[in-house]
């Protein structure tokens, strides 16, 4: 295997550009709202069938062709038809490419904001970990099944990152990961921003104590839906470019595994801090790429054994170990304090 | 729909419907005694199945032994979690979402735990290699051996268990711990025990749960997991912590499945790819207009 340090470098970028943007929403909804999410995948998924119906729908009629059945007798021609449209209009391709984040923004906080509805609104609101974990195995039951959004269990290829009008495959996946940490930026200056305001310290009390809250006239419920609605529009931008890495949608990708993996980014780097998210977000990339190489590397060598199984069995000890031995993660939430909290300190102090 | 599918779903209701009972009031017996909506319960029932299988290929077929089998492999897997994960993190006194994530990743270690043993010894979908016969057969109803194992072993074991805990004292000393745990340390029930023991009956239910579900169908290692949905259905249904509202919930998801999807397609025309959508659809409803579910109070 020829080693190109620049394209693993890049394609690296590109991975915990996507993973970043997945566990900010989480660390969102759970490290700073508390609304436990267990079907981050559905969300994530939802990015990747809105760009299903997208490229075989909106893209053919943004380019002035006929939209052609994706799955059934004229499937290859389909195929043609869209690698081409991005190959040889990039107007058309970034026009689609803002449209599909649109929509599945759009989509998954609808989602979101819905399937969380009925838990939330319970005493018992860890219902909603029952919720959204029956319900993204229902929708990835459902994807497999039903024909027009990714072609059922045969999936969709040929879902071109923006950039495949550059000739040059360098500068073409360079431009893509710029556009990846771009998007994550923005997402990560506005988590920030949120978990910093006044909003955002209103969800921290409704983490915290969900009874004194609702006590200062905060509606628990409603805070929760909003966080929902957030969190999974992210999530879902994220699903765009994840399904446009891979240039390939499958529902098989949007298993519980993925859930499993968001979660051990924002546990391992640290509930509640969007930095640490960024931190977990990281290592877990590297730690993913670094072990599917070695499993290619084993497999080259003649030693005929699944290495994914040992990956996802390392994650879930790592996750165990995190919660047992160090919860708050290896960059805990700072303490944040207001001036007025700060004057007040003060104050204190010097009166003794 | 004819009389003869009608009555083909009615078996199939009680069959699957005990095996989602069995699989119920073990998941119930944690949630009430534990606090822990523990979702590695799948992979135990997964367990099951495979101890059930392996024994099954290779020393004995007797299905009575391979239930026992089952029985104990699931029940000493399920200890062992609590022991290495469940119990020392309990100690830290976490919320619950870390207890259900921790239980989580429990599930997803077991699941590929399995799919490696099932990768070594190719043991990917195979029947538990037990005789079946067609017992009875006339032009409405056809019942085979599989029936007559799966449904009675089902309903004896959970009479079994609601006599275990409605007339023995550790019975009494789980349903304390259920009711009010701080109370129950108070006057001295040995916690420790009954968790271990509680574990053990879960473990050992979801086990034999997971052997009949290979007689009745195949194992591979998402055997639990395909049950899984149904399960928690059945739980929501029962109203989490009722033993009874749990057996109730499990047959009447069995049967929603099974006569009502059968009614639905030949009536209306719905398609059977859309059965797996039920569970889904139960656990929403309950929770919007019944969140309590069976439970009288």
């Amino acid at each position: 295997m020829i080693f190109d340090p620049t394209a693993t470098l890049i394609s690296l970028l590109i991975l915990f550009g996507i993973s970043a943007i997945i566990a900010l929403s989480l660390n969102l909804e759970y490290g700073i709202a508390g609304v436990p999410n267990f079907g981050q995948a559905l969300f994530v998924s939802v990015g990747a069938y809105a760009a299903g119906v997208t490229y075989t729908r909106l893209l053919p009629l943004l380019a002035g062709q006929p939209a052609l059945d994706p799955c059934g007798a004229t499937l290859g021609q389909a195929l043609q038809l869209r690698s081409e449209i991005m190959r040889t209009m990039p107007l058309v391709g970034l026009a689609n490419f803002g449209l599909t984040l649109l929509i599945a923004a759009a989509v998954g906080g609808l989602v979101g904001y819905l399937l969380s509805y009925p838990a939330l609104r319970l005493k018992e609101e860890w219902y909603l970990a029952f919720v959204l974990l029956v319900a993204g195995e229902t929708a990835r039951i459902f994807a497999r099944s039903w024909e027009p959004l990714i072609c059922g269990s045969n999936g969709l290829s040929a879902i071109a990152q923006p950039f495949a009008w550059v000739g040059d495959v360098r500068t073409k996946s360079l431009l893509f990961a710029g556009l990846t940490l771009l998007i994550a930026l923005l997402v990560y200056l506005f988590c920030e921003r949120l978990a910093r305001s006044p909003y955002g310290r209103m969800l921290k009390a409704v983490r915290e104590n969900d009874a004194v809250s609702a006590g200062l006239g905060k509606s628990v419920s409603r805070a929760r839906g909003q966080v929902m609605f957030i969190g999974s529009a992210i999530a879902a931008v994220g699903g765009v470019l994840f399904v446009m890495n891979t240039g390939f949608a499958s529902a098989n990708d949007y298993g519980v595994a993925l859930t499993l993996d968001v979660w051990v980014m924002i546990v391992l780097g640290g509930l509640g801090n969007n930095r640490g998210a960024l931190l977990g977000a990281l290592v877990v990339t590297v730690l993913d790429r670094f072990t599917s190489v070695f499993a290619i590397q084993m497999n080259m060598l003649g030693l005929q054994f699944e290495f994914n199984y040992v990956r996802y069995i390392l994650f879930g000890v790592l996750l165990l170990v995190m919660l047992r031995y160090r919860s708050q993660g290896l960059w805990p939430e700072p303490l944040r304090t207001t001036q007025a909290h700060s004057m007040v300190e003060r104050k204190m102090k010097s009166e003794g | 729909m004819t009389l003869n599918l009608l009555m083909d779903s009615l078996v199939a209701t009680l069959q699957v419907g005990s095996m989602y009972a069995l699989m119920a009031v073990g998941l119930t017996l944690t949630f009430a005694v534990m606090r822990l909506p523990n979702f590695a319960h799948a992979e135990l029932i997964t367990v099951g199945a495979y101890a059930a299988l392996m024994a099954s290929l290779w020393f004995t077929q007797n299905p009575l032994l391979l239930g026992v089998i089952a029985f104990a492999v699931a029940a000493v897997a399920a200890l062992l979690c609590h022991r290495a994960v469940y119990r020392p993190l309990q100690r830290l006194n976490p919320p619950i979402y870390i207890m259900i994530l921790a239980s989580f990743a429990v599930g997803l270690i077991l699941r590929y735990l399995l799919f490696m043993l099932a990768d070594g010894f190719e043991l990917f979908d195979l029947r538990i290699a037990a005789p079946q016969t067609v017992l009875w057969q006339t032009s409405l109803l056809t019942v085979t051996s599989i029936f007559v194992w799966v449904t009675p072993t089902s309903i004896a074991l959970v009479v079994a268990l609601s006599l275990l805990l409605n007339r023995t004292s550790l019975g009494r000393q789980m349903r304390a711990l259920a009711d009010n745990a701080t109370l129950a340390r108070v006057i001295g029930i040995p916690v420790q025990r009954v968790h271990d023991v509680t574990w053990l009956l879960a473990g050992g239910l979801a086990g034999v749960g997971g052997a009949l579900w290979g007689l009745n169908t195949f194992v591979n290692p998402l055997t639990g997991w395909l049950a899984i949905l149904s399960v928690f259905a059945a739980t929501v249904l029962g109203g989490m912590t009722s033993f009874v509202g749990a057996i109730l919930g499990a047959y009447l998801v069995a049967f929603a499945e099974n006569t009502v999807m059968q009614a639905l397609n030949a009536w209306l025309g719905v398609s059977f790819a859309l059965k797996p959508a039920i569970p889904f659809v139960i656990i929403m409803l309950v929770l919007l207009i019944r969140p309590q579910g069976l439970r009288t109070s």
